[in-house]
């Protein structure tokens, strides 16, 4: 009986003119988006590749100097994208892909297309991700908006509940019809980013990609279930198809656009964080606050004696190395209580988020697919966090081998050539596997599956208890 | 003979005002029972009380000897219902219609054949058959919710005005629809206004009054005059 409905729902959703073109136009905007974001990943990647490659190359290839010049040279380190983040750019356009890695700073991530476009790129940044997530959800409205209420105004409704249709089955099988009709729509476009997905992934990175697919499609999947029941609940209960289209369009924005904006700017105004030019001004002060000669002078006078010497020429080591060193270590410090000042002030943000998820299944969805697709905040600053270890790591060795510099002599003796260079392994980045995201996001699924149960109970509820007619009224 | 639609001082009560009093009624295989009275006398709110639509503030209905209010699937397996215009989905066919409403109705499906049959009897004509009902008219309607309550095989119809709005052959046509149902044991109620329909088709005459059955008579026992007059003395006040 729930199959017969369903079919029946099917049907009559297909001969429907509004509601062809609008699925029509929103897979066309679902593919166009796909194939945009995917041309975007194969050219970012294969730049990422080329430019990586060269860096090295020119790392290689520098004649010999001394080693600190080297390190003032330095290297670019470029955030790998992975295959998913095709389907969704999350932060990238706003903090940024590669970093110049040199001594003495830890630079900020460039090519930031939010920065660097115009105005039009705003609207450019047009992804899967934000089809799945606005669109999708608007063709589920328009969908089921007449399911109940549509049939209680042409009293077709009260045809079926006098032929001895249970109200338990017949929403399951508007339910089912609906999900028949997005899925037939949907699989196929999963199915083609899934091919898009294999050609595109390396043999070794497949594994995880597909665990990302898999939690990425149940995501999605919770989040359609939670709409499909939202407007059957209402459609159970308005008294007219309108009421109900007008009551399921206020939900959506406010799913889409109030609340997720009301979070980002509660958590902002709870847990401020300052500008990026503040945060650069600080260090910048907090970096140049050492240079009144003293420490050096103590470190000077303090090695001098420990090793029993009274110049540093005659010390064992290029004393050049030990200061510019310290001098690493103390940027070390600022770098650190910065960024971990910052971090925390964004986790704090993140707290208020999650907490108010709960008001709109978007927020949820959102942190979700960003974190699947490996763009979001906490896996861009996984990725810088290596950049740094690895630009500590080039510039301590790059130190040492000046520490390794006779004491004293002509500046043509202090330096280094090509087997240095070599021994910087390349660098090389491993991304979070699929439970370190989990692991981050597993708050985010249990939201959805909390806001699917709940919508599917209300659904119930109100299908049962909702009557077949317009209104009571006497006759 | 055993009554197949059954009303034991069944009362409805919207706040203070008090739809149906106290109706006693009893109708048998093979009788068409007509309530008349104007609008607000009660008869709608009688039919949606045996469709379980409403609950009733005091009495039962019975269909089939069962209360409406404790079996409400049950009852309906014997129910066909037939409003003023019979609702049905407009981007579906007359066929596509019958075979939605009579599968979910009796649990089994239909052949082509049978719901053609059936669509044949309750007299549609064949080209509208395998057209959407969005083109359909009144009478094209009724006739497809005929052929619903065929295929259920429902022994107690309900009938909301039937021949309101419909055109003088379609009401003759609908006449003759009754008379078959009637032959076949239905028992119906029908709910009108049309008080020469009921004196022709009807086997019995309910005069509704302000939610009060006030009076009942067989319709081989009065003329189409007298029953006309008798029906104005009951509207006086």
């Amino acid at each position: 009986m729930i199959l017969r409905i369903a079919r029946k729902e099917l049907t009559e959703m297909a001969r429907d003119g509004r509601l062809r073109w609008a699925t029509g136009i929103v897979v066309s905007l679902l593919l166009a988006a796909l194939a945009a974001g995917w041309t975007r990943y194969r050219d970012v990647q294969a730049l990422t590749v080329a430019a990586q490659a060269s860096a090295r190359q020119h790392w290689l290839a520098q004649p010999p100097r001394n080693a600190h010049a080297a390190a003032h040279y330095g290297v670019y380190a470029f955030k790998p994208a992975l295959p998913l983040s095709f389907v969704d750019r999350g932060v990238d356009p706003y903090v940024g892909v590669f970093a110049w890695l040199e001594a003495h700073k830890q630079n900020d991530f460039k090519y930031r297309p939010a920065q660097d476009g115009s105005a039009v790129e705003r609207f450019g940044t047009w992804t899967a991700a934000a089809v799945l997530q606005l669109l999708v959800p608007l063709v589920i409205v328009m969908a089921a908006f007449p399911t109940f209420a549509g049939e209680r105004e042409q009293g077709t409704l009260g045809q079926l509940l006098a032929a001895g249709v249970r109200t338990r089955d017949l929403l399951l099988g508007k339910a089912l019809g609906i999900a028949a009709a997005l899925g037939t729509l949907l699989v196929p476009v999963a199915l083609l980013g899934a091919v898009a997905l294999a050609l595109g992934s390396e043999v070794a990175a497949l594994g995880d990609t597909w665990a990302r697919v898999g939690v990425l499609a149940l995501s999605y999947l919770l989040y359609f279930t939670v709409f499909v029941a939202v407007a059957l609940a209402v459609s159970a209960r308005a008294r007219t198809a309108r009421g109900a289209l007008v009551g399921l369009l206020a939900f959506w924005s406010l799913n889409a656009f109030l609340v997720p904006r009301g979070v980002t700017d509660l958590a902002r105004r709870a847990h401020p964080v300052p500008s990026a030019l503040e945060v650069n001004l600080a260090m910048e002060r907090a970096l140049s606050a050492t240079g009144d000669g003293s420490d050096a002078r103590a470190l000077q006078d303090s090695v001098l004696r420990a090793h029993h010497v009274s110049t540093i020429d005659s010390l064992p080591f290029n004393f050049r190395g030990l200061t510019l060193e310290r001098g690493e270590e103390h940027s070390y410090h600022v770098f650190d209580r910065t960024y971990s000042a910052l971090d925390a002030a964004f986790r704090s943000q993140d707290r208020v988020e999650h907490a108010l998820s709960a008001l709109s299944p978007l927020v949820a969805v959102r942190a979700l697919s960003m974190g699947l697709a490996g763009t979001d905040y906490p896996q861009h600053r996984h990725f810088a966090e290596a950049a740094e270890r690895y630009r500590r790591m080039l510039v301590r060795t790059m130190n040492g081998a000046v520490s390794s510099y006779a004491p004293a002599g002509p500046a043509s003796a202090m330096s280094s050539d090509s087997t240095l260079w070599a021994s910087i392994p390349p660098f090389e980045y491993d991304a979070p596997t699929v439970a370190w995201v989990l692991g981050r996001y597993g708050w985010a699924l249990g939201v959805l599956a909390l806001w699917a149960a709940a919508a599917g109970a209300l659904a119930l509820l109100l299908a049962r208890g909702g009557s077949p007619l317009a209104r009571e009224r006497v006759r | 003979m055993t009554s197949i639609l059954e009303a034991r001082r069944l009362t409805k009560r919207f706040g203070e005002v008090v739809a149906l009093d106290d109706l006693a009624l009893s109708i048998p295989a093979g009788d068409v029972f007509c309530l008349l009275g104007a609008n607000g006398a009660g008869k709608t709110t009688t039919i949606n009380l045996f469709l379980g639509f409403l609950a009733p503030t005091a009495g039962q209905a019975l269909v089939g000897g069962l209360d409406v209010a404790e079996h409400p699937l049950e009852t309906k397996r014997h129910l066909a219902y037939i409003p003023e215009t019979v609702m049905l989905y407009r981007h579906l066919t007359s066929l596509e219609n019958l075979d939605y409403f009579a599968s979910l109705a009796t649990g089994r499906a239909f052949e082509e054949d049978e719901l053609r049959a059936h669509l044949a009897t309750a007299g549609l004509p064949e080209d509208a058959m395998a057209r959407r009902v969005g083109t359909h008219s009144k009478g094209m309607r009724q006739k497809v919710g005929i052929a619903i309550a065929l295929a259920k095989g429902a022994s107690a119809l309900l009938f909301d005005e039937p021949t309101s709005g419909l055109d003088p052959k379609a009401s003759n046509e609908f006449s003759g629809l009754l008379a078959m149902l009637r032959e076949r044991g239905a028992a119906v109620l029908m709910a009108t206004h049309d008080l020469f329909r009921a004196k022709e088709s009807g086997t019995h005459v309910g005069i509704m009054r302000r939610g009060r059955l006030v009076q009942t008579l067989g319709t081989a026992d009065i003329g189409h005059v007298d029953l006309e007059r008798l029906y104005l003395d009951h509207m006086r006040d």
